[in-house]
């Protein structure tokens, strides 16, 4: 259950600098979504537009829990794969084989997480439904893990598989 | 003037049994100032539901575009990695023998290099798709070429960098 205690306890964790970072230029790029898309929907900037109360636009809906600290942690983790994945497909070892079996898992588990909220929403399939999903996540995703772990340590790792398969030429 | 008015205004509200035409017009009105009532707060869903409005963007309604179908192969590689993930995973718990045994049946097999070399292609590419375009989102997410046209651009780019080295990956 270190998945699940790795990922509830992720959002209290700072990322700091990096984190701020993210926060201010995830501003940036509302301020910078608006401008064009003002330019090519005319329709848009008719003055129907200023019917609608500014404040709605800051109204922040979050889908589930507090959202602000996770996505940061998100996105550190998806570019520490950038590196990751060609390494440990390079370079094989143990040390880059377990790192990228808890990135890639950690990694997965945020996206369906994702999935799972946009397409199993309670207002269209009940309360139950999304709960059992979410459910089922935790469960695929430790489960995965534990399975790479062990193949890491006791058979020949992510890394080798891969370069094995593709050694196979004929 | 003022008792024929009366009188065939109750004849108009008999006949109507309404207390629209004329009679409204002889009543006083009292007019009240009143606040606005409240909006329910209900959520996005909710409200759109309840205004009939369809769920967005509409496949059915809305025509596909560059930038659209991008954005859902990104969530589809995505779950296409997660798929050889969890085999990888699963299987080395579950299956009978070692990952290594398989593969080494594989190499007895001798299915052919063009056969290999397409399933490389097939495997590959999910991962070159989903790294090209993630470091594309990941850059929008620092600001970067957000611009209709710089997604055009970045999306073209990145379908040559993903199709690019997919099949020099299929080939070695
Ligand atoms: C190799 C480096 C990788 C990078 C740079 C990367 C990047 C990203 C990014 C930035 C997102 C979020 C997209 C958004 O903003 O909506 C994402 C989503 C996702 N990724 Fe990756 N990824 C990588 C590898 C992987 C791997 C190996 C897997 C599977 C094991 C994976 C599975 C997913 C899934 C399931 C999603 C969710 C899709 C969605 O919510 O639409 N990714 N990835």
């Amino acid at each position: 259950m270190a998945l699940a205690l790795i990922l509830r306890n992720a959002p209290k964790i700072q990322a700091g600098a990096f984190q701020q970072n993210l926060i201010k230029s995830s501003s940036i790029l509302m301020v910078r979504d608006l401008a064009p898309a003002h330019k090519q929907h005319s329709t848009l900037s008719k003055p129907s537009h200023s019917l609608i109360a500014p404040q709605k636009f800051s109204q922040v809906r979050l889908m589930s829990a507090d959202h602000s600290k996770l996505w940061p942690m998100e996105k550190a983790l998806s570019v520490s794969m950038i590196a990751l994945v060609p390494a440990a497909i390079a370079m094989p070892n143990i040390v880059f084989d377990n790192l990228l079996a808890v990135a890639s898992v950690i990694h997965f588990h945020w996206g369906l997480e994702a999935v799972v909220v946009d397409y199993a929403r309670p207002i269209v399939v009940g309360n139950i439904l999304p709960k059992l999903a979410l459910g089922l996540l935790y469960l695929i995703s430790a489960t995965t893990l534990g399975g790479l772990i062990y193949f890491n340590i006791n058979d020949i790792g992510i890394g080798k598989t891969i370069r094995k398969f593709w050694a196979i030429k004929e | 003037m003022s008792a024929i008015f009366r009188l065939a205004n109750r004849q108009t509200a008999l006949k109507f049994k309404t207390n629209f035409g004329l009679l409204s017009l002889v009543r006083p009105v009292t007019l009240k100032p009143q606040p606005a009532p409240k909006e329910e707060d209900l959520g996005h869903d909710a409200r759109n539901m309840k205004l009939g409005r369809p769920q967005s963007p509409h496949l059915t309604i809305y025509a596909p575009q560059m930038t659209s179908m991008l954005s859902i192969s990104h969530r589809a590689t995505g779950m296409i990695l997660t798929f050889y993930t969890i085999v990888l995973g699963t299987g080395a718990i579950i299956l009978p023998d070692s990952i290594e045994t398989y593969l080494n049946a594989l190499e007895e097999y001798h299915v052919g290099g063009v056969v290999l070399s397409v399933g490389k292609f097939i495997l590959a590419f999910p991962l070159t798709y989903h790294y090209w375009n993630g470091i594309r989102h990941l850059a929008w997410d620092i600001g970067l070429f957000l611009s209709l046209k710089e997604v055009y651009m970045t999306g073209f780019a990145m379908l040559g960098l993903a199709y690019g080295s997919a099949a020099v990956l299929s080939v070695i």
